[in-house]
Order: C-alpha cells, then sequence, then structure tokens
C-alpha cells in the first residue's frame, strides 16, 4: 500500500501480521476443547536491504514463527508480508532462490561427505550456471578460509569449521537476504568471532541483508545494526543497537578472583552483587563510570587471581526492557538506514 | 544356593523390564494376523488342491498352529549375538569378569528373562490370532504340559547357538553377517513354514538330526501333535546338542578370555 | 515442461550419487545390508521351491509363476528404495517437523524430498530380483525387456503407496506406525498369489492394499506376454502416485496453514 519507490528499497516489509494457532485438546471422554493461541498478533516492521537485523524473544515469543511466515513455510492467519518484493507463502519457491537459511541446530551439510559435495548438489538443486558456480565456489573457500578441509568429510570437522562450510554454503547461490538461526551455538570464542566477522563483512561488502536470531548478546552486538525485540507476539522494542547498548547494556559484569581478601572501596557507579571469600563480582554502569577506571581502582585492593568481563546476559536485558517499558512498541531509528 | 538366587535375580530384572515394550505388542499383532491369515489361506487352497486331509501329517487347523508356534518360538529371539558383540567390543566384558557372576551364565539368564515374557506376548497374539481363524487347537490340553517341558531346553539350546557367533566378535569385525546365516538357517532348516516332514526324503533324515530341529521344529510339533515317545526323543536330542554347544562354547570362551588378559581387552 | 522433468531427472541420478557415495564411506555395513536383505530374500524363495516340489501345481500357478512374482517385487521394492527412500520415511519427516528444511529449497516439495535418501539394503533387493528371474526363469530377450518394464512400474507403485501413507501423517500428526503397517502389509501381500484370496481380501489387493498390481497382473502379462495386460498393470501405478501427489499437496496445504503444531519456540 505503499509507494512503490519505497518498497524497492526494503528487503522485507511486514504489516500487520497475525499468526494464530487452534489447538484442539481433549477433556474427558468426548469433549474437545479448541484454545486459540495466537502466536504473532499484528506485528509491523520493515528491514532495507542491506541491514543487518537480530531479531530476538524468548522461546515461544512468536519469533520462529515469523521466521516461518517470512521464508514462507507458513501462512498468516491475515495481515502481509512481503520479502524481496515476493509474497512469501505465495512464492515460496521463487522465493527462495533469493534467500538463504543457517541453522546452528540442523545441519544442511552431508554428515558423511566432504562439503565440496554439498556444495556439487546445492548447484543442482539452485540450478546454478556450472561456470559461475565454480568460480563462486573458490571464491567463498577462499574468503572463508575453508580450503583446507573442503575434502574432508563433515563428521571430521570440528563445530567451527563446519559452521564455516555451513554459511559458505548457504551464500552459494547468491542471496539478497540470509536468515540465521543460532549460527555460533556451541563454538568457542574464537571460532564464534571469526563467523561474525565474516558475516559482518559480508553484508557491510556485498549488501547482503542479514537477519539473525540469537540467544548471544555477543552475536547481536558485533553482527547486527538493528535489535527488535518480540515477546508474547508482540515487538516491544525496534531500535538501533547503538541505542539499545547505551539504553539497556550500560551495565558490564565484573568478576575477580582474589589470591587474599580484598581490600574494596565503594565506587560510584558500581554495585557489589556478590562476595564470597575471595570472589568478588561488580556491576558496573558504563554511563557512570568507565571499565578501565574500575579494572585500575580494583586490582589495587589485592593480588588479582583473575578477572572477567561480561555482558549482563540477554535474559536481564530483555527483562530489563518489559519492566521498563509496558508501552507498545518503542519505534527507535531502526527503520531508517542506521549506520554505526 | 546364594549363586543361584543372583541368576534368578537376573532373569528376573530382564523380564520385568522387557514388559514395559508393550507397544510392541500391537505390532505384533499387525504382523502376525497378516502372515497366519495369508498362510492359511495358502495352505486351505493346497489342502484342497491335493485333497487329503492332512499333510505331513497335519491337519489344516494343525498346520495353522504349528505355525503359531514356530512364530512364537523364532520371534522370541532376544538379539543374543548383538549383545555378546556388543559387550565384547565396549569392554563391558571384560568388566563383567570382575564380578562374581560368570558371563555366559549371567547373558544365559537374562535371555532367559527376556525370551520368556516375548514369548508369552507373541504367542499370545498369534494365539488369539488363530483361534479366530481355525478355532482352537485340537487336544490343547495335553499340549500345555508336553510341550512346555520341551520349551526350556530349546530356548537354551538356542541361546548357545546364538552366543557362539557372538564370541566371534573376538576374531572378526562385524558379527552380523553369521548370525544372520545363522539366523536364516535356523528358520529354513528348523522348518519355520514349512514343516519338516514335507521336505524331500532324503533331507528327512539329516534335518531331524540338525540342533535347529530340537529348537523349532520339534517343540512346534509337540504342541500340536503330543506323543510321549517323541517328546522324550525330543528331550534326548535337545540335551545331547546342549551338551555338544556347551563344550565348544566353553573351549571357545576360555581361548577368548586368554585374548582379553594377553590383550588388556 | 520436458525441460522441467529433464532437470528433475539430473537432480535425482546427483542425489543418488552422493546417496551411494555416503553408503559407501561405511563400505562393510553397506555390503553387510545388502547381504543381509538377500538373505532374507533367500529364505523365502527357498521355501517356494520346496514348497512347489512338493506341491507342484497351486491354483493354475506353478514355481515359474512364483519366482517370477518374487522377482518383480524384489526388484520393484528395490528400484523404488534405491531411487526414493525417503518416500519411506516421510511420516517421521512430518512428526519431527523436518519438512521446513526442505522446503527452503527452490524445488517442488514432493520431488525433491523424496529423492533425499537412498536405502542402502534395496539395492540386494534389486540384485536378487533381477537375479533370480535369469536364474530360475531363463527368460528371452522380449521378456527380460517386458520384466524390466514392469519392475519399474511396480517401483512407482511402491513410491506412490510409501508417499500416500506417509502422507497421513498431515492429518495425524505421528503415522509412523500405522504407516509403517500399512507399508509391511503391502509387501507381503505383493509375494503371495493373489489367486490365494478371494471375496472382499481380492477387492482389497485391487484397491487399498493394491498388491494385485504386483503378485497378479505382471505375472500374468508375462506368462501371456500381454501388452495389454502390462498396461492395465502400468495404468494402476499411474493412478496411485497421482493420488498420492494430490493428497500430499493437500495434506501440505494444512501443514502451512499451521495446523499441525510442531512449534519450535
Amino acid at each position: 500500500m505503499s509507494l512503490v519507490g519505497v518498497e524497492m528499497n526494503d528487503a522485507i516489509r511486514v504489516s500487520s501480521l497475525k499468526k494464530v494457532f487452534e489447538s484442539v485438546r481433549h477433556a474427558g471422554w468426548l469433549r474437545t476443547v479448541k484454545t486459540e493461541i495466537v502466536s504473532v498478533s499484528e506485528v509491523n516492521f520493515s528491514v532495507p536491504a542491506g541491514q543487518s537485523v537480530a531479531f530476538i524473544g524468548p522461546n515461544g515469543a512468536g519469533k520462529s514463527t515469523t521466521i516461518k511466515m517470512l521464508t514462507g513455510i507458513l501462512r498468516p492467519t491475515s495481515g502481509s508480508a512481503s520479502v524481496l518484493g515476493l509474497v512469501p507463502w505465495e512464492q515460496r519457491s521463487k522465493l527462495a532462490y533469493d534467500v538463504g537459511a543457517v541453522f546452528g541446530q540442523r545441519s544442511q551439510l552431508w554428515y558423511h561427505l566432504p562439503p565440496n559435495d554439498t556444495f556439487e548438489l546445492l548447484s543442482r538443486i539452485y540450478n546454478l550456471d556450472r561456470k559461475e558456480y565454480k568460480a563462486r565456489r573458490d571464491m567463498l573457500v577462499e574468503r572463508f578460509g575453508i580450503g583446507s578441509f573442503i575434502d574432508t568429510p563433515v563428521r571430521k570437522l570440528s563445530l567451527g569449521q563446519r559452521m564455516k562450510a555451513e554459511v559458505a554454503a548457504s551464500l552459494l547461490h547468491k542471496p539478497k537476504l540470509l536468515f540465521l538461526d543460532e549460527p555460533t551455538i556451541g563454538l568457542d570464542v574464537n571460532a564464534r568471532q571469526q563467523l561474525r566477522d565474516l558475516i559482518r563483512q559480508w553484508n557491510r561488502e556485498e549488501g547482503l541483508t542479514v537477519f539473525l536470531t540469537s540467544h548471544d548478546a555477543g552475536d547481536i552486538e558485533h553482527v547486527a545494526e538493528r535489535v527488535i525485540v518480540i515477546n508474547e507476539g508482540t515487538i516491544v522494542l525496534d531500535d538501533s543497537v547503538k541505542n539499545v547498548r547505551t539504553d539497556f547494556l550500560g551495565t558490564k559484569v565484573l568478576t575477580v578472583d582474589f589470591h587474599e581478601a580484598p581490600h574494596s572501596v565503594p565506587i560510584r557507579g558500581v554495585v557489589e552483587l556478590l562476595r564470597d571469600g575471595y570472589k568478588l563480582k561488580l556491576e558496573v554502569d558504563t554511563s557512570v563510570v568507565s571499565i578501565e577506571a574500575v579494572i585500575t581502582q580494583v586490582l589495587s585492593w589485592g593480588a588479582v587471581a583473575d578477572l572477567t568481563i561480561e555482558d549482563p546476559p540477554l535474559e536481564k536485558v530483555i527483562a530489563h526492557i518489559y519492566s521498563q517499558h509496558k508501552e507498545p512498541a518503542i519505534q527507535g531509528q531502526g527503520s531508517e538506514v542506521a549506520v554505526t | 544356593m546364594n549363586n543361584l538366587k543372583k541368576y534368578w535375580a537376573v532373569a528376573s530384572i530382564s523380564a520385568k523390564s522387557n514388559l514395559a515394550y508393550v507397544g510392541e505388542v500391537g505390532s505384533r499383532l499387525v504382523f502376525l494376523a497378516i502372515i497366519l491369515y495369508i498362510f492359511m489361506r495358502l495352505w486351505k487352497v493346497t489342502y484342497e488342491h491335493s485333497g487329503v486331509q492332512q499333510l505331513g501329517g497335519l491337519t489344516l487347523p494343525e498346520m495353522l498352529w504349528y505355525l503359531v508356534l514356530t512364530e512364537s518360538i523364532i520371534m522370541s529371539g532376544p538379539r543374543v549375538t548383538q549383545l555378546v558383540d556388543e559387550d565384547v567390543r565396549t569392554g563391558a566384558l571384560a568388566v563383567q569378569l570382575v564380578r562374581p557372576l560368570s558371563y555366559p551364565l549371567y547373558r544365559l539368564f537374562s535371555t532367559m528373562g527376556e525370551r520368556s515374557v516375548r514369548f508369552v506376548i507373541t504367542f499370545g497374539a498369534a494365539a488369539s490370532i488363530a483361534l479366530v481363524l481355525v478355532g482352537p487347537a485340537p487336544n490343547w490340553h495335553w499340549h500345555s504340559l508336553l510341550f512346555a517341558i520341551t520349551l526350556p531346553l530349546a530356548f537354551i539350546l538356542d541361546f548357545l547357538g546364538y552366543f557362539l557367533v557372538g564370541l566371534g566378535a573376538f576374531w572378526i569385525e562385524d558379527t552380523s553377517g553369521p548370525m544372520l546365516i545363522y539366523s536364516r538357517l535356523t528358520m529354513i532348516l528348523g522348518g519355520m513354514l514349512l514343516p519338516l516332514p514335507l521336505f524331500p526324503e532324503w533331507l528327512q533324515g539329516p534335518l531331524h538330526m540338525l540342533p535347529f530341529a530340537s529348537v523349532v521344529y520339534g517343540p512346534a510339533r509337540m504342541f500340536v501333535h503330543p506323543n510321549q515317545a517323541e517328546c522324550v526323543q525330543l528331550l534326548l536330542n535337545q540335551f545331547i546338542w546342549i551338551a555338544v554347544f556347551a563344550v565348544v562354547v566353553t573351549a571357545v570362551y576360555n581361548i577368548a578370555l586368554r585374548r582379553i588378559s594377553a590383550n588388556g581387552g | 515442461m520436458l525441460a522441467k522433468v529433464w532437470n528433475y531427472l539430473g537432480l535425482a541420478l546427483t542425489y543418488l550419487r552422493f546417496n551411494f557415495k555416503t553408503h559407501l564411506e561405511y563400505r562393510a555395513a553397506f555390503i553387510s545390508q545388502i547381504l543381509a536383505m538377500i538373505l532374507n530374500d533367500c529364505v523365502w524363495v527357498l521355501f517356494w521351491t520346496q514348497f512347489f516340489e512338493r506341491f507342484p501345481v497351486m491354483h493354475g500357478w506353478g514355481a515359474t509363476e512364483v519366482i517370477t512374482m518374487w522377482a518383480i517385487a524384489a526388484a520393484g521394492i528395490g528400484i523404488a528404495d534405491t531411487l526414493c527412500g525417503n518416500a519411506a520415511q516421510l511420516a517421521a519427516l512430518i512428526a519431527r517437523g523436518d519438512l521446513d528444511a526442505w522446503l527452503l529449497y527452490p524445488r517442488r516439495l514432493l520431488p525433491h524430498i523424496v529423492l533425499g535418501k537412498m536405502n542402502a539394503s534395496a539395492f540386494g533387493d534389486t540384485l536378487f530380483g533381477y537375479a533370480i528371474y535369469i536364474a530360475f526363469v531363463h527368460p528371452d530377450l522380449q521378456h527380460f525387456l517386458l520384466f524390466s518394464a514392469l519392475t519399474v512400474s511396480v517401483a512407482f507403485l511402491f513410491i506412490g503407496f510409501n508417499i500416500l501413507v506417509g502422507s497421513l501423517g498431515f492429518f495425524l500428526g505421528n503415522a509412523q506406525s500405522l504407516a509403517e503397517h500399512l507399508r509391511f502389509a503391502l509387501v507381503t501381500f505383493s509375494t503371495y498369489p493373489a489367486g490365494l484370496f478371494d471375496g472382499p481380501i481380492r477387492f482389497l489387493l485391487y484397491t487399498l492394499i493394491p498388491a494385485a498390481f504386483v503378485s497378479y497382473l505382471p505375472i500374468e502379462a508375462l506368462k501371456e506376454m500381454s501388452l495389454g495386460v502390462a498396461a492395465l498393470s502400468l495404468a494402476g501405478s499411474i493412478a496411485l502416485t497421482a493420488v498420492a501427489a494430490l493428497v500430499f499437496n493437500y495434506g501440505l496445504k494444512h501443514y502451512e496453514s499451521g495446523n499441525l503444531l510442531i512449534m519450535k519456540g
């Protein structure tokens, strides 16, 4: 219903999207109880082409349902959506040529064969031109650094190697939009960072629109520029990562293990969360005091054995969001093209 | 006496855990219903065609009940070879050696427990189908007694055969091949589908002497045609074969044990 | 239209190639599975040959006809499960929600998903079918060609049936057991002469459990060298596959509106 010009710039446009499930339960011998579960309730947002969005929410919030509707697997009860100019549930096959998907918990790579074989199969499934496919594959292999194990059976690969091959596979057919679901789950710190960097690179340099769901705050911070939070079927937050970081992720948790009983001194902006023998857990409000300043002070409290800096868990952040904003969705500057 | 109590405990635990497989009952019912129905039609047509009342010494109802028995015996067989194979490869067998239970005896009693339950379930299902198709087996009171006597030894003999194949795990990569061959031999030469008397004349002698006949054909026939003299003969055959197998299994088992101590399991 | 068919054929070949390669990764297991299937088939063929030695004719059928029936059934099932092994997994895929991953590909779901997997032991069935046909029946070229064509027709019958019963998963949530039982019924009845049955069962064999299109029509076609009867057999396969595709697509619409509550968070 908007101007064609504006529509063309949007990779995803969702309007009043609603999904209601009917659940039939047997109550007693002959009675059946029909309950309606509103999974997604009148959701609106649009994603400009080339944006990197994190779509998060607790389990059962309606995330998967929304994504299923965007990929055309599920039909909505009402409302409309347009992905890359197509209606997903009506033109699913056509859309599939331009959309890629990576699932952290389910692999599309054949387990007993080398990734190269799966690539070959994918080239067939997507009807890729032989020469173009080879060139694209070689480029991806180089960029992702998977040349050393592309001919090794997937079952022999580490999780980090597998995920790199997995993401590369999802990009073989030059999709314009990539869905990622928990891509870094189970990965070690190094592998996680590498994967995030690769995805971010692709988003920045190739203009790939990224739609990410993850429970990992690091994923969101490093890959996405915009965050949409969904809970109980409605969007409760839609803002740039930058703003969310300052507004809600403005704290860091410092855990310090000392060799001896620390002589702590109260610092403004720092709250002591836990004191257990030689261990101290502090919450630092980084808008009040910088983490470096706090660390410098803490180091003077006694001999330090170990020190960890962590973001508050995402659940806490989301809980924080709900407790602070019980009104309908806050629209930040996320809808326009925001660059961090 | 204490040892016997231990083994009995093993058998009853195994039996109880298998009662949980009630879901299997449904599947078996369907499987047996189809097979028994088809075979009833097959034999009906055959009897009519041949214009006789008895084939291989069995009437039509007896023929179907014979099948009920052979199927119950065959289908109740637990995966002895696979279990032994697993135990050997995972080292669980070596671990068992530390316990005050002899491994073969442990396996035997556990198998008996499992098999008893499976047999009762399968027989129950098959018998109810046969009842519907051809009515009750003639003289069925008498059968229960003689047949029941021959069953335990049949099971033990069957166990020994599969256990021996399972011990092959000490020497070969994969025992599933030999196991399959052994089980198919049991089916064919034991008369699962075709009662032995219906085989060619020249095979009769050899077939009755093989252990398979004592496991499948013998007890099944004892159910449909109870005969004291034949019963005694069957028990004797079972005894002899058990003795033979027991000797072989013991010998092979001891050689295998030496392998464990030599290679550390 | 033709170009599309050609394209899917190419895709099928690629899947075949990679499925085969996957099985070759575990060569020993692959071969033992094939051997197991062949052994199983041997038990039945041995039964039938012994049976026919004792009872030469049954309802106008002799050993040749029965062997032919077995050969066509085995080869047909073998081809079906080799090419479209995933058709037999349909109910499981639906129950687990695995359909979603397949829906993300730019391909028509049904032809794509059934190609996804190859059943290893099916190879054994195919080899066996052709082997016993050639060895026991000694066909001339004409008969062999017709035989081959009929095995393909039978293959499509099984593929269609698998899809049809698998699609029940769309309406029942978990139709795995039911699908298995129905498949077992079709396979079993396919290996017994339809002439054994009369009345309602006969009718069943031409409709709900279309085994007559395996166990009767093709054999008559080969006996009389009749292309007419062969065409009838083929018609049955095509009809079943068409119905199956319709039911599947109808079920898929159901699935897409989410009335199957397989939500994952």
